[in-house]
């Protein structure tokens, strides 16, 4: 059962001020351009909350898009880890839904080392939406723009306080080593917080259904010339994948120092990419385009549901922003779902 | 499944301790490693090379019988022709094994085929190996051994040993990349063994295919041809195994690299059956 507090904004900037001097303090800042980014923080009061979902994603902190796995030097192995504990605060909730497939991902079967350590070193503050962008379609998944469980902390802005919710065992330790900062919950918050998820609910203008298209696809009504007549409009950025908090595929590179001494890294790696299945010889098993954007959307429409029984889409609405071809997720569910006839 | 590895990325040490030519392009590396190596028939490694990368290479020894383990590589890409360049010894790593097995348990009492096509023969050879040392449980064993040119068939002192055990033995030798019959070169008098590509010989044996078990790897033309025609001389589709091979980075399920319709070769694979295949890839 989650347990819920009553938290007064003038007390927010010290509690993170209490918080950094434990571990890293992890927030959304505005950067020069004008972006909202994630970042380790430096003055607390530059923390940017007014701000839908950030770009890069909230993966970047648990499986970076440079990740160094281990030295070696004739031979012998050094592992390298990230054991730096970390909060990070004002994650939106598609993020946090995230971080939950994620875990499942990266945790069955052959457990992934690296991006457990992280994880395990790192807790969330998660803000529910009260303004949610145009891109944004969570509410369309459940994975927004407020969770019910799965989370560390969710605050709920309620204008002067903010309503703190804990599903974990971590997140209601963080609170009780700041109990003298947190009040009782009244029946009238409760009632505000209602009302805050029900405007935010409201504003949500994507309608799109993912069932449909995913039925739709898997009824073979979806010809590959769909497919190809996507890839006319790719331009093979790779961005979709970059951005896409669900995105995991990676590559393992070594960098050589002298002879026999050096590190093996990994890296961010897109299926969008021609050469992503590129095979000794000059192989290239999916040269085809369209094959390749087939396969990312299949990916997330019929394989993540079939094995994890969710969506491989959370709805942050980060590929919609960043593709320039218009041929985002929500775009392309569009198309399968309602689509023209002329096109199909 | 669980994990029988606890650092998933984690390369053991190894070392090669002999390298000898096979063909022009082909090697048969005896790798050492440091700490006890258990592994089966199918089964594949992730071989390290420090500061060029790691490939996946399938194991060709037997587990128990021979002292090392042995990879037999072809010089293709980058990391395979660092170690044709190799002089023994030479450290290395090796992480595995991973994927699965050849299911041979459900091949007991029928009829097994084996096709092999080049350097198929290699994950082929640990199978051939266990299912001729308990001959009495299968009933007739044949192998069809396909290569470009008769000098590259590998791994003949096993093929004459086996012979000798009672296995019958197919050969077939195809110029070039070409699949049609009417291109098969009639040279290899050395020997009066077949001559032509794997699947042309079907027909001619006399031979029933509703029961019988068949493992085939090879070049993927070869494997689709060869899967396509036994299912057509009626074999059923669940009793036709073969090996696919991908680009992998990590082998365990993780880099998405070999991710094909729904499967990952390397732990759902690299062993599928036709019906699988089929069901996944319209293609086959």
């Amino acid at each position: 059962m989650n347990k819920v507090f009553i938290l007064d904004k003038n007390y927010l900037s010290y509690l993170l001020r209490q918080i950094r001097k434990k571990m890293s303090l992890v927030a959304p800042l505005r950067s020069e351009n004008e972006d909202i980014v994630l970042k380790t923080v430096e003055n607390i009061h530059e923390i940017e909350l007014n701000y839908p979902a950030s770009i890069p994603s909230i993966k970047e902190f648990l499986f970076p898009q440079k990740e160094d796995m281990f030295r070696f030097s004739d031979g012998t192995v050094d592992i390298l880890k990230d054991n730096t504990k970390r909060l990070i605060f004002g994650v939106r909730s598609c993020d946090i839904s995230a971080i939950t497939l994620l875990d499942r991902f990266f945790g069955e079967n052959f457990i992934d080392d690296y991006y457990m350590s992280r994880r395990k070193n790192t807790i969330f503050i998660s803000l529910v939406c009260n303004n949610p962008d145009t891109t944004c379609f969570c509410l369309r998944l459940g994975t927004g723009p407020f969770l019910k469980s799965n989370f560390d902390i969710q605050l709920t802005d309620l204008g002067d306080r903010y309503i703190v919710e804990t599903a974990s065992e971590q997140g209601l330790n963080l609170i009780k080593d700041h109990a003298h900062l947190f009040s009782k919950v009244r029946k009238s918050d409760y009632e505000d917080q209602y009302e805050i998820i029900l405007s935010s609910r409201s504003k949500f203008e994507k309608r799109i259904n993912l069932e449909n298209a995913r039925q739709k696809i898997l009824s073979g009504r979806i010809s590959d010339r769909f497919w190809d007549w996507v890839a006319k409009r790719c331009f093979e950025c790779g961005g979709c994948v970059y951005e896409c908090p669900l995105c995991t595929c990676f590559n393992v590179l070594d960098r050589t120092e002298s002879e026999d001494k050096g590190h093996r890294f990994r890296i961010w790696d897109a299926c969008m990419f021609k050469g992503f299945t590129k095979m000794a010889g000059n192989v290239y098993p999916s040269e085809n385009k369209g094959a390749r954007i087939k396969q990312w959307y299949f990916h997330k429409l019929i394989y993540y549901p079939d094995h994890f029984g969710k969506f491989g889409c959370v709805g942050c609405g980060r590929c919609t922003i960043t593709c320039p071809g218009h041929i985002d997720m929500a775009s392309i569910v569009d198309k399968i779902d309602i689509g023209d006839r002329r096109r199909r | 499944m669980k994990s029988r590895i606890k650092d998933t990325y984690l390369p053991l040490k190894a070392e090669i301790v002999e390298i000898m030519d096979m063909t022009s392009d082909i090697k048969l590396f005896k790798v050492k490693p440091y700490r006890q190596f258990l592994y089966k028939p199918g089964e594949f490694i992730m071989l390290s090379l420090w500061g060029k990368g790691e490939i996946p290479i399938s194991i060709t020894s037997t587990y128990g019988f021979h002292k090392y383990i042995e990879l037999c590589i072809r010089r293709v890409g980058f990391i395979t022709s660092a170690l044709h360049l190799l002089k023994p010894p030479a450290k290395i790593g090796i992480r595995g094994p991973f994927g699965n097995t050849f299911p041979v348990e459900k091949a007991k009492g029928k009829d097994v085929f084996f096709f092999a096509g080049g350097l198929g023969i290699v994950p082929l050879r640990p199978l051939i190996h266990n299912v001729m040392n308990e001959k009495s449980k299968f009933k007739r064993i044949t192998l069809i051994c396909g290569s470009r040119n008769p000098g590259e068939i590998l791994f003949k002192d096993d093929i004459d040993l086996w012979q000798k055990k009672g296995l019958n033995i197919i050969f077939g030798v195809r110029k070039g990349l070409q699949l049609l019959i009417h291109n098969i070169e009639k040279k290899d008098n050395s020997s009066q063994r077949k001559v032509g590509i794997e699947t042309g010989h079907l027909n001619t044996s006399k031979i029933s295919f509703k029961n019988a078990y068949s493992f085939i790897c090879g070049p993927p033309v070869m494997i689709i041809e060869t899967m396509k025609s036994l299912s057509m001389m009626g074999m059923n589709e669940e009793s036709i195994f073969t090996s696919l091979e991908a680009h992998m980075k990590c082998g365990v399920g993780k880099c998405g690299h070999c991710y094909i319709d729904g499967k990952y070769i390397c732990t759902d694979g690299p062993i599928f059956s036709y019906a699988e295949l089929k069901k996944h890839r319209p293609s086959y």
